[in-house]
């Protein structure tokens, strides 16, 4: 595949003093444009094996055996490459806080409560037309230390190997009209308004799924073109 | 911003919470787990902030296609491997060497890396060579980068089958971090 350079703007700056752990973590200087036939041609190949039962369906984890406290969702998209051609048979993760804004990690000290329903990530592969579909619970806002009355707009995390190397993406999903738009610098680190309106999901009344939960969608595209016709 | 065309997803910071959710990946390629048979080197180092500070809460992925990963066909990801960060900025990666450096002589990467952390808003691409690669000088990739900054790529020996590479973010010691074309 190839991989067009990006406009200034789009990526976030990769130093944004608002967003105070970019000051010394981000790297200085750009990134050499390189050429390198490995990672625009091959990727990892994950065995089926690592995904388990229930990897898709975040509300089903619970040590309890209960369901998870919150407002039930589904999240589902495409992913595509620059060309509109299908990303298919690809690992995506995902993570998140609980519907209170709480991690299940040990390095969250934020006074909300873990729910023993919700763990908070998942695993699964798009298929043949490159769409994804897990069930979770929609995540809360937490405050992080950043600046004074910090806190994050909901966002559920994303990890995404696309079909070559080159096209790993992290990102975050955000809600429609969270509040905390304006007043969030890892938000505004993408200076570009139509790329960071790009990261918002759309409400889905397509998928939403009769009484049971709220659709959301959220369309992705990696970087890179030309793929073979073979999808790699 | 009018001239902008590309519709491309954007990327944003990993934060410091993903270690749960990636855990399948580094219980996949702990050492103790691994099942290969080729023979192993280990490279180990520390990545650095600006300040020289270590990172204890980075995602470091590597990632060594072709013979390396054949020789781990039974792994659950043949050739990759996910390591945390300690609490030191410490990591340690366990390689699959079918043919050891000295023969290898092709000047790739024994591993391509991609960095993730809190307060990087997007990954980052390097990749790590043996000093004792006799292909360095004809390397495809390291021909490309400036030749002031080669050394950032390169692990150096420090004993039978041991390594030694530091990831720098800043300074004037910075990695050369890559962009495919």
């Amino acid at each position: 595949m190839k991989f067009d350079a990006i406009e200034s703007g789009i990526y976030p700056d990769l130093i944004y003093p608002a967003y105070k752990a970019t000051v010394l973590r981000g790297p200085s200087q750009a990134p050499l444009r390189i050429k390198a036939a490995v990672p625009v041609e091959q990727n990892i190949v994950p065995a089926p094996r690592i995904l388990l039962p229930h990897d898709a369906d975040l509300t089903a984890h619970g040590a309890e055996g209960g369901e998870p406290l919150g407002e039930k969702i589904v999240v589902t998209g495409r992913v595509v490459d620059e060309d509109g051609k299908p990303v298919r048979n690809s690992l995506i993760e995902v993570w998140q806080c609980n519907a209170a804004g709480r991690y299940r990690h040990k390095r969250d000290q934020h006074n909300a409560p873990l729910d023993p329903n919700f763990n908070g990530w998942g695993k699964m592969l798009t298929d043949d037309d490159g769409r994804y579909r897990f069930v979770t619970i929609k995540p809360g806002p937490y405050p992080w230390g950043n600046h004074d009355k910090a806190w994050r707009p909901a966002h559920i995390h994303f990890s995404l190997f696309g079909n070559v190397y080159a096209q790993r993406l992290v990102t975050q999903m955000y809600f429609p009209n969270d509040p905390l738009f304006a007043f969030d610098p890892i938000f505004n680190s993408v200076t570009d308004e139509a790329a960071r309106d790009r990261l918002i999901s759309r409400f889905s009344l397509e998928h939403t799924v009769g009484d049971q939960m709220l659709g959301y969608e959220f369309d992705i595209v990696l970087r890179g073109r030309g793929a073979t016709p073979m999808g790699l | 911003m009018s001239n902008i065309t590309s519709n491309i997803t954007t990327s944003q910071t990993i934060g410091p919470f993903s270690h749960e959710a990636w855990q399948w990946g580094v219980d996949a390629c702990t050492p103790d787990r691994l099942e290969t048979s080729a023979p192993t080197i280990v490279i180990t180092g520390v990545i650095h902030d600006g300040s020289g500070a270590p990172i204890n809460d980075a995602q470091i992925e590597a990632w060594t296609p072709g013979a390396a990963a054949a020789a781990e066909a039974s792994h659950p990801v043949p050739g990759f491997r996910r390591v945390p960060s300690g609490a030191a900025g410490e990591f340690s990666l366990r390689v699959s060497v079918p043919q050891a450096p000295h023969v290898q002589a092709q000047g790739e990467p024994v591993m391509y890396v991609t960095v993730f952390a809190r307060g990087l808003v997007k990954h980052q691409f390097t990749a790590v060579f043996l000093e004792d690669d006799a292909g360095l000088a004809q390397s495809a990739i390291l021909n490309q980068v400036p030749e002031a900054r080669r050394d950032t790529l390169i692990a150096r020996k420090t004993g039978d089958g041991r390594y030694r590479w530091d990831i720098w973010m800043q300074s004037e010691k910075e990695t050369v971090f890559f962009d495919y074309v």
